[in-house]
């Protein structure tokens, strides 16, 4: 008994990857689990459409293309795990996706390890490519970046005279709160730093705190549900609608129970996102817009759909120049990307030690919620309404 | 019956055993090897956990937390000292035998709800500290950790797990076989009596309960240098259900208990990873059935089936 | 203020743990999924079904009595005067139980509706919200009520006496199983009545369960194990701890005060303030 017993282990331990040479594969890391897990559901969509897209064009030179797609709860080390179990065991030619910083952080480490392709999607922290890991890439926002160029913008442009911070303790929360703060000193707007905790189910500590300092914008960088909690107590202890909330990540302000959760505290609510229905800088966009009312009939909500579907045909199209799997190769055609995206056009810098190095990322939108529908209010060129304040 | 015939086959299992996993990493692909060297990750965390909740009848919701202390201490004087790691490795064990020891003293005497509560506090306190003193340990975003290796070696790393599990298992082994052993289980099955005959019942089991603690830093800090990567998920009420789950579905009170549950629900869980969630959800329900149902395990089981055979 | 209001909460959630400990000697490490199963139900039932929130209630409490005596028959029962058996079947269960809620009900938080999404505003600048306060006042009513069952009913007298000397209890012809069967569905249904009450103001998801436990366990231990005098006093000292704990110490820290106490209550009085020892 005991014998077979380990034989059977042994067996699984052996053959554990059986992989057929013909088709290839794209590994993707996410939250499919945890708190984040609706991010998981969006990423599932993205990639649904562009393998719609790469099946329609008649796959990579005629082999068909699988995602696997591993969950990383949203923890650094279960992340970790997952894009080794993709490399090790699936064996994928590229891996893409994430939408946690720690997580990020964690994977970039493996990925380097076995000099691993790797594009993230949606981890923001400035660390992850601070570290210049020859086979990492970022095609998408991050955070200083979106401070510098939305944020701080947004802030003059809105003349909010006082800021208060709340940050979350994650890396993407504690990095952006830590720029924000240095940026707004630099343009010496009046603000503060708060940090929470990032799984707090009562802010009410905090928010008493902010509502001593009485400002007229509170930068939310909270993510997930809790994001839903702050909001709605944020207003039972009429912090809001004296002052704005900005939600500075977006997709939970966009999810299905943001309105259920929130209920009345979420109108005159901002939130930082690239996509909206009005803003349709080019035909990819407006392809992938359409793809997706065709697909699963409404329209698209989280941005995140849209970061996984850009980034799996971003894939595939550097799979397709490579014309291999090698992943010097694959990161060689990375480097000479050109792509046109719904975001616009996708070039990754080259030059060492340059903060564009392997990174591009977009125009980020500052949308606020009147009447429960979307209006874009920043940047002005693409603005469909202006700010609303209390009434 | 037939001795002889009997103790022959179990040699030739152990031997089988111990060729197979000596050889393990020739055949075996890298991500076997990982899966692997996790087990042993688990078997050590598994038979030490036994020590104390079947061998002395108290149940530690310290476990996994004792295993971070390891796994935290370790790291932090590697990354912030720079000391060579097999010693940052000791300095860690140390650590949370001497914790655990502490902790032991001060709670043991009050029995065993008692003993369940405070761990199950501390390990609380411990993870939130963790979580919270992000300077130092980098919190829920994880700390990296430098390896053990200059060149990464997967085959390094389990050979150095198996060592170490083989080491301490037999350890164990030898332990409950020994005169020590009598005075645990005398201590679990009728604390008045064996107090009566003399034996200092908080002594024996604040001796376990260290020893324990001992051996799950130890496997924490080994974790740490293997995964690089640590969080406080390492010590979170999960991991503890894990290891939990392992014992209980392997056998309560066993020596090979432990080690069989504990290979076994790695891989399985591996093996339904694709299911996700669902996990968790199949191990508590196979645990709840075998501590209702067969409180010995799988180990038990196996046990009355072979004099059923012989 | 606030610390009173989640101190009524912690009351009333930690009731149930104090009734199975006191009567059953049975640590319940589940009751906090008991709790969220309550919020999950009251939801479906108001949200999907459309009942009257207020009758949503009372049906998700009906149906947790009934899971509660369930559970009882068929895991708790078999453990009686094995301590650590039942703590670690509880502890198995509340796993099994989490993950059954992620899978049933999604890992999103669920909200009830409201009765109210405003703020009362107090002297100067002090305002506070309608929901939390009917959640703190609907908590403290239940739980009086709850304390009034067991203090002036026969049936309360009679848990009361098995709670106290089973044996005792058992001869003057009270039957003590049953007794602690419907103790154990009494006490589940609390754990429901707390998710019930709570949910509109903390939406609840699939591991909210756990925090809750143990800050049960917190107040328990204050109190001691099956004082339900204890149990309030216990959890408006945990309400008041926490809240000037995170106000001058750190707001990251307001559930170690709660910890730190339990640990120093147990080394130096394990008692508690009022009650008994298991």
């Amino acid at each position: 008994m005991a014998i077979k017993l380990f034989t059977l282990i042994f067996i699984s331990l052996g053959f554990a990857n059986l992989s057929s040479a013909e088709t290839i594969k794209i590994g993707v890391v996410g939250p499919r689990t945890g708190s984040a897990a609706a991010e998981g559901t969006a990423f599932d969509e993205g990639i649904a459409l562009a393998l719609d897209a790469i099946r329609a064009k008649g796959g990579i030179h005629g082999s068909s293309v699988e995602v696997v797609f591993e969950d990383t709860g949203g923890g650094p080390e279960k992340a970790a795990a997952a894009f080794e179990k993709l490399v090790t065991k699936d064996k994928v030619a590229i891996v893409l996706g994430e939408s946690h910083s720690s997580a990020a952080l964690a994977e970039i480490e493996v990925a380097n390890r076995y000099h691993t392709p790797f594009i993230v999607a949606e981890a923001w922290a400035d660390a992850i490519m601070e570290k210049k890991y020859p086979s990492v890439f970022r095609a998408g926002p991050y955070n200083t970046d979106v401070v510098n160029s939305t944020i701080v913008q947004f802030i003059k442009e809105g003349h909010f005279k006082k800021v208060s911070i709340v940050a979350e303790n994650s890396d993407w929360g504690k990095g952006i709160g830590a720029l924000t703060d240095s940026a707004l000193k630099k343009e010496k707007i009046e603000h503060s730093l708060t940090e929470v905790d990032q799984n707090a189910k009562d802010f009410y500590p905090s928010l008493n705190k902010v509502k001593t300092e009485k400002p007229d914008l509170v930068l939310a960088y909270i993510y997930s549900f809790g994001l839903h909690t702050f909001v709605s107590q944020a207003r039972e202890l009429s912090v809001s609608p004296n002052a704005l909330v900005l939600d500075g990540a977006g997709p939970p302000s966009l999810w299905g129970e943001f309105w259920t959760n929130v209920g009345k505290a979420g109108d005159g609510e901002l939130f930082i996102s690239p996509m909206h229905e009005s803003v349709q800088p080019n035909a990819e966009a407006k392809a992938f817009w359409n793809a997706y009312k065709k697909k699963f009939s409404k329209s698209p909500s989280d941005y995140k759909i849209r970061s996984a579907y850009i980034t799996v045909l971003l894939a595939a199209d550097a799979l397709e120049r490579a014309n291999s799997t090698e992943p010097s190769d694959v990161v060689n055609a990375l480097e000479k990307t050109n792509f046109s995206a719904p975001t616009g056009k996708i070039h990754f810098g080259t030059k060492q030690g340059d903060i564009h190095y392997h990174q591009w990322s977009p125009q980020m939108l500052a949308v606020q919620w009147q009447n429960r529908k979307q209006v874009v209010v920043f940047p002005k060129n693409v603005a469909t309404g202006t700010i609303e304040f209390s009434k | 019956m037939a001795t002889k015939s009997k103790r022959s086959i179990k040699w030739l299992i152990g031997i089988s055993i111990a060729l197979a996993a000596l050889l393990l990493p020739k055949f075996a692909s890298d991500y076997g090897i990982h899966i692997a060297i996790i087990s042993l990750f688990y078997v050590l965390m598994s038979s030490s956990w036994n020590l104390v909740a079947g061998f002395t009848g108290q149940v530690s919701f310290a476990h996994a937390a004792f295993a971070a202390i390891g796994a935290y201490a370790s790291s932090l004087m590697a990354i912030h000292y720079n000391l060579p790691i097999p010693l940052t490795i000791v300095f860690g064990t140390c650590i949370a035998g001497t914790l655990g020891h502490v902790l032991g003293r001060l709670c043991l005497p009050l029995g065993g709800t008692y003993l369940s509560l405070v761990t199950l506090s501390f390990a609380e306190i411990l993870r939130i500290v963790i979580t919270n003193e992000d300077q130092w340990t980098r919190g829920t975003m994880g700390l990296q950790v430098p390896g053990i290796f200059r060149d990464y070696s997967k085959t390094k790393y389990y050979l150095l797990f198996l060592a170490i599990t083989v080491f301490a298992v037999l350890g164990l082994n030898l332990l409950i076989r020994s005169r020590m052993g009598l005075r645990f289980r005398a201590v679990m099955d009728d604390e008045i009596a064996a107090a009566s005959v003399g034996v200092h019942t908080t002594n024996i089991r604040v001796l376990a309960f260290t020893l324990s603690s001992l051996i799950a830093g130890l496997a924490g800090a080994l974790y740490g240098h293997y995964a690089m990567l640590i969080s406080p998920d390492i010590g979170s009420l999960a991991q503890m259900f894990l290891i939990l789950a392992m014992t209980m579905i392997g056998g309560l009170g066993s020596i090979e208990g432990p080690i069989f549950g504990a290979i076994l629900l790695e891989v399985l869980s591996e093996q339904i990873r694709s299911f996700g969630e669902y996990h968790l959800l199949v191990f508590g329900v196979i645990s709840l059935l075998i501590v209702r149902f067969a409180p010995q395990g799988l180990a038990g089981l196996l046990r009355r089936q072979r004099w059923k055979l012989f | 203020m606030n610390g009173l209001v989640m101190g009524a909460i912690y009351a009333l959630s930690a009731a149930g743990v104090s009734l199975v400990a006191g009567v059953m000697r049975v640590i319940n490490f589940s009751h906090g999924e008991f709790y969220i199963l309550g919020a999950y139900f009251s939801y479906y039932f108001s949200v999907s079904l459309g009942l009257n929130p207020v009758l949503a209630a009372v049906v998700a409490m009906g149906f947790l009595f009934l899971i509660g005596l369930f559970i009882e028959r068929t895991l708790i029962r078999s453990t009686y005067g094995q301590p650590m058996q039942s703590m670690i079947i509880t502890f198995i269960l509340s796993i099994v139980l989490q993950n059954i809620a992620l899978i049933s009900f999604g890992p999103y938080p669920k909200k009830p509706p409201a009765f109210s999404e405003d703020s009362v505003h107090f002297i100067g600048d002090f305002n506070y919200g309608i929901q939390r306060l009917i959640a703190g006042s609907s908590s403290l009513f239940l739980f009086c009520l709850f304390y009034l069952f067991i203090k002036k009913t026969r049936f309360g007298l009679k848990i009361r006496a098995v709670a106290q000397d089973p044996q005792m209890a058992e001869a003057v012809g009270i039957h003590s199983k049953r007794i602690r069967l419907v103790s154990f569905g009494l006490a589940v249904a609390l754990a429901g009545a707390a998710g019930v009450v709570l949910s509109p103001t903390f939406p609840v998801v699939p591991t909210s369960g756990e925090p809750l436990t143990l800050s049960a366990f917190v107040v328990i231990v204050f109190g001691g194990m099956g004082s339900i005098r204890g149990c309030l006093m216990g959890g408006l000292l945990l309400g008041l701890a926490e809240n000037f704990g995170s106000a001058y110490i750190s707001t990251m820290y307001s559930q170690v005060f709660g910890f730190i106490l339990l640990i120093g209550i147990i080394l130096f009085r394990p008692t508690g303030i009022y009650g008994n020892k298991i």
